[in-house]
C-alpha cells in the first residue's frame, strides 16, 4: 500500500517534471549520438525541456557536447517542421570561443541541413544571467539555449521549464558534477567523464544518467554509454568496435568513478 | 547673447561605416567615388585602430598617414604601403561614396542631439559634417557649458562616434573652434576649458580668441584662400585686420559673407529640416509628480499610451520605429527650484516594430538601470529613426516561421537593453591566425532582417580547422604553472609532463603539435606561439602555449 502511494507520488512527480507519454506532441529530436540517444529516456532530446550535462571536471568536454547536441537541434528546424533555428549561448564566464561552433554550424549549412544562427549573450552579473537565459526560452525561435551557469536556484530552473515548455525551446546546461545532488528539473541529468585515448579530431567522452524523475517509471537499456565526439564536425564519431559496444553499470560505480 | 554648440564629426563618411560595421575598425578604410575614366578619388579615409598605436599615444610620431580628401585611390594607397607596408593595403576596405546614406545617418544623429537643445541643424554644406545646435538657456541644464561640451563628447563616444564639440556665439565660431580645439590660444581661454576635443570660447570674445587660427576656418572656398595667401594673409587675425572695404573690393563677396557670420554681425539662422518630421508625444504634468508615488504600472500606461501615439502616424505610412528616445525632464532632487537635465532613456531596436508593447517593455527593461529623479514634470517620447516594417502579406505555410524570427529580433531587443548593445552579438569568422582575433562579434541587426538569415554560415572557412581549437579560451593567456618537464626534450619545446591548473595537477598522456602561430610585423606587438593539444590521463584536454621569445608556457584554452 505505502509503496503503490510512493509509486504514484513519484510517477506525478515525473509528470510534473515533463516526463511524461504524449506531452509534447512526441517531437523527439535525435542528438546526433546514438549512443546518447539510448542512453536519455526520451530516445533522444525532447523539445521543450531542460537537460544537464555534470561536467566531471573543467576540460571534461560536456560544454562540446552541448554545443554539438545545439548544433544538431538547430539545424533541424526544417526537417522537422519547425521553424525554431537559433543558438543562444549565454556566457556568463567570457570565455566561449565560437570559431568551432561556427565551422560546425557552417559544414551543417553545406550539407543542406537547416542554416541556423548562433547569437552569444555575455551578461555582466549573476542575476542577468539567469534573465537572459529565462528571456531566451521563452523565446520561440530559439531552438536552444546553452549555458554554463555557476549556481541555479530551484525556483529559477523551475521558472526556465515552464518556459521552455512554452516555447519549445532547449536548455543545456553545463554544470560541475557536484551539482549532482541539488534538486533539478531538468528532463535528463548526464555526467560527463573523458575518458583519455582519442585523437585529435576524435574525443572519447563517457555518459551517463545521474538521477531524475524517470529512474523509477522507466526501464532503461543503459545506464553508461561512450561516445566518440567528432570535433571537426561537431557529431557522432565511429569508435572502435571494443568501445562502442554497449556496457551496464550500476549508478553507484558510475558515481565513483566520475568523483 | 546666443550661443551655439557645433558638434564636428571628423571624417563623417568613415565613421558611419565604422559605427554600422565595428570589425572595419581594425583596417584602412577608404571612402570613394568614381570619377571620369574611372578614376577612384578618395572622398574620406579612416584607420580608426592602427598598428603602434600605443607607442604613438605615448608621444611617440603618429603612425598614420597623412592622405587628404581628393586624392587618387592609387595615390593613397601607395602612401599607405610606404607606412605600413604593402600588406596593410591588401587589408584595406575600399566602400563606394554614398552622400544619401551619409547625410541621412547624420540626421539620425541630429534627432538624438535634441538631448542637448531643442534646435538641432546640419551644417549648411554640401557635405556635412557638423550640427549646430542653439544651446542659449540650455546649458544651465547639464550644469554649465563646460559640463554640456564633455556630456556631448563623452555621450557620442558611448556610441563609437568620435567628436568636436565648441561653443561660441555663432555658428561660424563655433564651426571653428571645433575644428581647431588643439589650436586655441590659453590666454584667452581658461585652462580648464581646454581639451583636445572641446572648446568653449567665452561670449564676445571670438575674435580675439580665435585670431590664432588658420582663414580656412572661416569656412572659405579654395580659391579664396589662395586669394588671401598671396596677399600673406593666413589667420582669422589677418582677415580681421584688413579694413571691410578692402575687403569687399579685393576679395569675393563670400569672405565678407563669412566674416559677418564669424562675428555675428549677419546672423545665420539654425533651419532644423530633417526631411520627414517623425512623431513626439509628451504628457506633461501640472505639479511635478514624485515617480514613488505613481507606481511603476502608472508610468508604463503613461508611456503606453504616449508611445501608442507616436506609433500611430508611424503605422499609417508603413514605417516602424528602430529608435526612440525617452525624455524626463525634472526638477532639482533637493527641492530647490533650478534647472536640472532631463534624464534621457535611448532604446534601439534591431528591427523596425510598431508592437507598442514591446517597446515599452524595452523602455522598462531600461528604466531598471537607470537612477530616475524623485520628481518629473514632463515625460516626452520622441521616435528618432523609423524605417520601413517588415510586413508581408502572411502565407499559408510560412506564417510560423516569420513570426518566429520577428520573435528573436524581439529577444535581440531585450537582451541588448538590459545586457547592453556590446553584450548582444553575432560572432563571425575573420581569417586571422592569432586566436584572440579570429572571429569579431556583430550586432545581430543585419541578420534579423530576414534576408541574411544564413550569415552565420554563409562565410568561408575559418583559418584553422575546427578540432584545433578550443571551445573556451582565455580572454588573456594564464601562466603555466609547470611542474615538470623531461630535461632532454624541454630545450626542444616539448610541452611539459606535469602542470597544475585550477589548483588541480595534471598529468599529459599525449600531446598534438606544435601549430606555431606568428603575426607579421607590422600587425604591432608580434606574437610567436607554438600552440599544443595537450590530453592528461583523466582525460582533459587543455590548449597551452610556449611563447618562443622566451620559452614561457601559458594556458590559453579549455576543452570544456
Amino acid at each position: 500500500m505505502v509503496t503503490g502511494g510512493l509509486l504514484e507520488k513519484v510517477s506525478q512527480a515525473g509528470d510534473f517534471a515533463g516526463f511524461s507519454a504524449g506531452w509534447h506532441r512526441g517531437d523527439v529530436v535525435p542528438t546526433g549520438f546514438t549512443p546518447l540517444d539510448r542512453l536519455l529516456p526520451a530516445g533522444g532530446v525532447r523539445r521543450g525541456s531542460l537537460v544537464e550535462c555534470l561536467a566531471g571536471g573543467e576540460a571534461s568536454g560536456a560544454a562540446a557536447l552541448a554545443c554539438a547536441v545545439a548544433c544538431r537541434l538547430a539545424s533541424d528546424g526544417d526537417r522537422a517542421g519547425d521553424t525554431a533555428s537559433a543558438i543562444v549561448v549565454v556566457d556568463r564566464k567570457g570565455w566561449f570561443h565560437p570559431p568551432a561552433v561556427l565551422d560546425w554550424l557552417r559544414q551543417r549549412g553545406a550539407s543542406g541541413w537547416h542554416a541556423a544562427r548562433l547569437v552569444v549573450a555575455r551578461p555582466a552579473h549573476d542575476a542577468d544571467e539567469l534573465w537572459a537565459i529565462d528571456q531566451a526560452l521563452r523565446c520561440r525561435g530559439v531552438a536552444a539555449v546553452v549555458a554554463w551557469p555557476r549556481a541555479i536556484h530551484s525556483t529559477a530552473m523551475r521558472r526556465w521549464q515552464l518556459a521552455a515548455r512554452a516555447s519549445l525551446a532547449v536548455g543545456l546546461f553545463v554544470r560541475p558534477f557536484v551539482a549532482r545532488r541539488e534538486p533539478s528539473w531538468a528532463e535528463a541529468r548526464i555526467a560527463v567523464t573523458p575518458r583519455s585515448g582519442g585523437s585529435l579530431a576524435v574525443r572519447r567522452l563517457q555518459l551517463s544518467l545521474v538521477g531524475g524523475p524517470w529512474a523509477s517509471t522507466v526501464q532503461l537499456q543503459e545506464r553508461s554509454v561512450e561516445i566518440g565526439l567528432d570535433l571537426a564536425r561537431g557529431g557522432e564519431a565511429m569508435l572502435p568496435p571494443w568501445v562502442a559496444a554497449p556496457y551496464v553499470h550500476e549508478r553507484e560505480q558510475v558515481a565513483c568513478r566520475a568523483s | 547673447m546666443p550661443r551655439i554648440m557645433t558638434i564636428w564629426l571628423p571624417r563623417w563618411p568613415v565613421q558611419r561605416r565604422l559605427v554600422e560595421n565595428p570589425a572595419l575598425r581594425k583596417v584602412p578604410v577608404f571612402v570613394c567615388r568614381r570619377e571620369r575614366r574611372g578614376v577612384m578619388v578618395i572622398v574620406s579615409w579612416a584607420w580608426a585602430l592602427p598598428p603602434w598605436t600605443k607607442s604613438a599615444r605615448g608621444g611617440g610620431r603618429s603612425s598614420v598617414p597623412r592622405i587628404p580628401s581628393g586624392m587618387s585611390l592609387a595615390e593613397g594607397m601607395a602612401v599607405l604601403a610606404l607606412a605600413h607596408g604593402s600588406r596593410a593595403c591588401h587589408m584595406a576596405e575600399v566602400e563606394a561614396d554614398d552622400p544619401t546614406a551619409d547625410r541621412a545617418a547624420l540626421e539620425r544623429l541630429a534627432r538624438q542631439c535634441r538631448r542637448f537643445a531643442p534646435i538641432v541643424a546640419l551644417e549648411d554644406a554640401e557635405r556635412p559634417e557638423c550640427l549646430h545646435l542653439d544651446v542659449t538657456g540650455t546649458a544651465g541644464f547639464f550644469g554649465g557649458e563646460a559640463s554640456l561640451v564633455r556630456t556631448a563628447v563623452w555621450t557620442l563616444a558611448a556610441h563609437g562616434i568620435h567628436a568636436r564639440v565648441a561653443i561660441a556665439d555663432t555658428p561660424g565660431a563655433a564651426w571653428a573652434a571645433a575644428h581647431h580645439t588643439e589650436r586655441l590660444d590659453l590666454r584667452h581661454t581658461p585652462p580648464f576649458h581646454r581639451r583636445r576635443r572641446f572648446a568653449i570660447v567665452p561670449p564676445g570674445e571670438q575674435a580675439l580668441a580665435l585670431a590664432i587660427l588658420p582663414a580656412a576656418a572661416l569656412r572659405l572656398e579654395a580659391d579664396v584662400l589662395t586669394a588671401l595667401r598671396e596677399v600673406g594673409i593666413d589667420s582669422i587675425g589677418g582677415v580681421l585686420r584688413v579694413s571691410r572695404k578692402s575687403l569687399a573690393s579685393r576679395f569675393s563677396p563670400a569672405l565678407a559673407v563669412r566674416l559677418a557670420q564669424f562675428t555675428g554681425a549677419r546672423a545665420e539662422p539654425l533651419a532644423p529640416a530633417f526631411g520627414e518630421e517623425l512623431p513626439r508625444a509628451a504628457q506633461q504634468f501640472d505639479v511635478p509628480m514624485s515617480l514613488r508615488e505613481m507606481g511603476e504600472d502608472a508610468i508604463a500606461t503613461i508611456l503606453e499610451r504616449l508611445v501608442g501615439r507616436c506609433a500611430a502616424p508611424l503605422m499609417a505610412r508603413g514605417d516602424g520605429i528602430t529608435a526612440l528616445q525617452v525624455r524626463f525632464e525634472r526638477r532639482a532632487d533637493g527641492g530647490v527650484q533650478e534647472p536640472c537635465p532631463p534624464v534621457v532613456i535611448d532604446v534601439g531596436l534591431y528591427r523596425p516594430s510598431i508592437a507598442v508593447r514591446h517597446v515599452v517593455d524595452l523602455v522598462r527593461l531600461r528604466m531598471s538601470r537607470v537612477r530616475l529623479p524623485r520628481e518629473i514634470e514632463e515625460i516626452v517620447v520622441e521616435v528618432v529613426a523609423a524605417a520601413p516594417a517588415l510586413c508581408r502579406q502572411r502565407t499559408l505555410f510560412s506564417g510560423a516561421s516569420e513570426s518566429a524570427a520577428a520573435e528573436v529580433g524581439m529577444l535581440f531587443d531585450r537582451l541588448a537593453g538590459r545586457l547592453g548593445a556590446k553584450a548582444v552579438f553575432e560572432p563571425r569568422l575573420v581569417r586571422d591566425a592569432q586566436p584572440e582575433h579570429a572571429w569579431v562579434g556583430m550586432p545581430p541587426a543585419a541578420s534579423a532582417s530576414g534576408s541574411s538569415r544564413t550569415a552565420a554560415v554563409s562565410q568561408g572557412p575559418p583559418t584553422a580547422p575546427a578540432e584545433r581549437r578550443p571551445i573556451w579560451l582565455a580572454p588573456r593567456p594564464v601562466p603555466l604553472d609547470v611542474v615538470a618537464v623531461v630535461p632532454a626534450l624541454a630545450d626542444a619545446g616539448r610541452p611539459p609532463v606535469r602542470f597544475r591548473c585550477g589548483g588541480e595537477v595534471h598529468d599529459v598522456a599525449a600531446a598534438h603539435g606544435p601549430e606555431r602561430i606568428e603575426t607579421a610585423w607590422w600587425r604591432g606587438p608580434i606574437v610567436r606561439r607554438d600552440y599544443y593539444m595537450v590530453e592528461t590521463q583523466a582525460g582533459g584536454r587543455f590548449w597551452i602555449f610556449r611563447r618562443l621569445k622566451d620559452g614561457v608556457w601559458f594556458l590559453h584554452g579549455v576543452c570544456a
